[in-house]
């Protein structure tokens, strides 16, 4: 798999502010990259000197192999999370236009558009402008338009808010085609479920650094199995065994923080003696856990 | 540079079939027109139909100052005299005009033989048309009186004291030629007048533009495709076009209208306005470096901003040069080699509009005409190049006005 994008220990201050410290990342073709981080951590910022909207002040930046060119941007798709359109023109003429920027022709932008259109199921919108459009209309555009040149690295940050979950999946079942079609694709966004779903390797940023990085099954391989869903009838001592930490108990179900390096096992074996045990599950933390844990533990600090 | 040019048609198309341009081309001429009808109707029409009095202690005197206000046709005044008259009749003439009986009273006094006083009161302290009339009927009167008193006949006086109009020509490169005062200076007014209007509403529209780009979020998309330097070029270069294009219709409109049978018969009055090559030559090159200089700082400026109502407290960096170049008007028409005349019209942002007025005045010499656009020039580039680094960090920068500190420290790091 050829690398995409390499970033080397970029970095990026504004006046006393560090927005971004020492990232590096690497993206593979046929990949997708969730860059994760809560608001203000860095995330826009990092995009943004990925694609030369701003100069890293030290650090490298590679797309496709090769220091950051102009010339490279006709291979890359940006959706910004701060993202619009030209108001008072008509969806096919910004399409068009889009394309045109791009390096398209006209009239092969103009097919592009109209198959996307199609594929989008926004056809009848095409001969209209702007703003006549619904809010979630106007988010499938950009999206043509971020996809119309056919890019082998895609950027999308927070592709997701605003869009109604029929059209959120939709663009998600998109994502992925493009994905298995072997181009790249970074996004980010707050919806740990979907980056669960979908993202091959995140990193995690808080405060301009670099928190959590690696595959997804890698890092939360990281993480202990420490909870303990129980279905039972019967006898509930086995609530009182050492390797509980922490339980919440419902009619019929507990659900269970085990302590740490503490032995599931022996407590099944203890479960199943005193009660009918229905199911147990032995859960790895959810990414959502992981990322509030994560950044939560510095934002304390 | 292919960016630059379809960022330029994008803007010009978009304007263009806007609603805007087509009420503003329609609407400018027409409040123009109305304007100068509405100013040569007032001008013709000052201190007409006045009603006053003239009182004195010689009747003689008062009746011929009544004759002389009343010879003068245009002022369409009613006087009547009081005389001889008494300090009770002063007393009753103040009540009448305080009762808007009469406009005012002029008080005639020459029981002192060797200076005649003359007091003229009115409600208004402005009407200097009526002022002038009875200041000028007064000596007249005096001169005609004094002449009879000493034994010349009333026919000679008469003769004597005819007034002459004074015709006016103009030395152009050793040649006399015919000068209308009047049609120059209106052909003046209405190039510098169509100059600043256009320059100025057309940089306000490059600000506007930057703004509605901010506020429709569209920047970030844009610059993932274009550098932010060509954005900047493509929208001047197509909100300038939009400019030309609109003056060009109000030119071809123009001289099809002169050529037309009613602009026969509104011209005859002798009102001519002939526009040389030249002048057309320099009005575009003022109108392309006036919109530069004012469209880049508005780009600058737009950029920091997050809202038109900020935008608009920059308003008055675009207005003051104006005011300052009108409130000249005057001063550079009649003395328009002068030192002040020649200096204003090299400051930039008032040059394009005091070098017409000097223009309609006299032909500048050529050096000064090339100094004047080559300071333009220089400081066009010079803004340039301070508003489109403000411009690639403004326009990424969402939230409050940037002040000036912050604006000094973009400088720095784009």
């Amino acid at each position: 798999m050829p690398t995409v994008v390499a970033l080397d220990r970029i970095s990026k201050a504004y006046e006393q502010k560090v927005a971004v410290k020492e990232l590096s990342l690497q993206i593979e073709a046929g990949t997708m990259f969730g860059l994760l981080g809560p608001n203000g951590s860095g995330k826009t910022s990092s995009i943004r000197m990925m694609i030369g909207i701003t100069m890293p002040d030290s650090g490298s930046v590679n797309l496709f192999g090769k220091p950051f060119d102009r010339e490279s941007l006709k291979r890359v798709g940006y959706l910004p999370e701060e993202r619009g359109l030209y108001k008072k023109m008509k969806v096919m003429d910004q399409l068009v236009f889009v394309g045109q920027l791009r390096g398209l022709e006209p009239a092969e932008a103009a097919k592009r558009a109209h198959a996307w259109c199609e594929r989008m199921q926004i056809l009848e919108a095409v001969d209209k402008k702007t703003e006549e459009l619904s809010k979630g209309m106007q988010q499938k555009i950009q999206f043509i338009a971020t996809l119309l040149h056919d890019p082998e690295l895609i950027i999308m940050d927070e592709p997701f808010s605003g869009l109604d979950p029929v059209n959120a999946t939709l663009l998600q079942d998109t994502l992925i085609e493009l994905k298995k079609a072997g181009k790249a694709i970074l996004f980010s966004t707050h919806r740990m479920d979907q980056v669960e779903k979908m993202c091959d390797a995140i990193t995690l940023i808080h405060r301009g650094n670099v928190v959590l990085a690696g595959g997804i099954r890698e890092v939360k391989s990281r993480y202990e199995r420490d909870r303990v869903v129980i279905n039972f009838a019967g006898d509930r001592s086995f609530l009182q065994h050492e390797a509980i930490a922490s339980f919440k108990e419902y009619s019929g179900q507990a659900e269970i923080t085990l302590k740490p390096h503490a032995d599931a096992q022996a407590l099944l074996r203890d479960a199943a003696a005193r009660a009918t045990i229905y199911r147990f599950e032995l859960m790895e933390p959810s990414l959502e856990e992981i990322f509030i844990r994560t950044v939560g533990e510095r934002v304390d600090a | 540079m292919r960016d630059i040019l379809l960022i330029a048609k994008r803007e010009y198309l978009e304007q263009v079939r806007g609603k805007a341009f087509r009420v503003t081309t329609i609407l400018i001429p027409t409040v123009f027109a109305c304007l100068i009808g509405v100013m040569t109707l007032a001008a013709k029409n000052t201190g007409v139909g006045k009603h006053i009095a003239v009182a004195s202690n010689d009747p003689a005197l008062a009746n011929r100052v009544r004759d002389a206000i009343v010879a003068d046709k245009d002022a369409k005044a009613t006087v009547e005299v009081v005389a001889p008259a008494a300090e009770a009749d002063h007393q009753a003439l103040v009540s009448k005009v305080d009762q808007k009986q009469l406009d005012g009273f002029l008080w005639l006094d020459t029981t002192d033989s060797g200076a005649p006083k003359a007091t003229f009161e009115s409600r208004s302290s402005g009407d200097f048309a009526t002022e002038g009339r009875v200041e000028k009927a007064v000596n007249q009167a005096l001169v005609e009186q004094r002449l009879t008193a000493r034994g010349l006949a009333s026919t000679d006086v008469a003769s004597l004291t005819k007034s002459v109009d004074v015709k006016t020509l103009q030395v152009k490169n050793g040649k006399e030629s015919a000068s209308n005062a009047m049609s120059t200076f209106w052909a003046a007014y209405a190039m510098a007048f169509l100059l600043s209007f256009t320059v100025v509403m057309y940089g306000m529209n490059v600000g506007r533009s930057v703004i509605q780009e901010k506020t429709s979020r569209i920047f970030e998309v844009m610059l993932s495709m274009v550098k932010p330097e060509d954005m900047l070029a493509g929208k001047l270069i197509g909100i300038g076009a939009v400019g030309l294009t609109q003056l060009a219709i109000w030119g071809i409109a123009g001289s099809i209208f002169a050529g037309s049978a009613m602009a026969a018969k509104l011209m005859a009055g002798g009102i001519q306005f002939s526009i040389a090559p030249i002048t057309l030559v320099l009005f575009a090159a003022y109108f392309i470096l006036g919109y530069a200089l004012y469209s880049t700082l508005f780009a600058g400026l737009a950029a920091t901003c997050d809202t038109e109502q900020e935008l608009q407290q920059y308003a008055p960096l675009a207005a003051i040069p104006i005011w300052l170049s009108f409130g000249m008007i005057a001063f550079i028409v009649s003395s328009p080699n002068s030192t002040i005349s020649v200096a204003i019209s090299m400051f930039p942002p008032c040059a394009p509009i005091t070098m017409f007025l000097r223009m309609a005045s006299q032909f500048p010499p050529m050096w000064q005409i090339g100094l004047s656009l080559g300071i333009m020039a220089v400081t066009v580039w010079a803004v340039l190049w301070l508003s489109s680094r403000i411009y690639r960090v403004g326009i990424l920068m969402y939230g409050k006005r940037a002040t000036l500190p912050e604006m000094l420290r973009w400088l720095r790091y784009s």
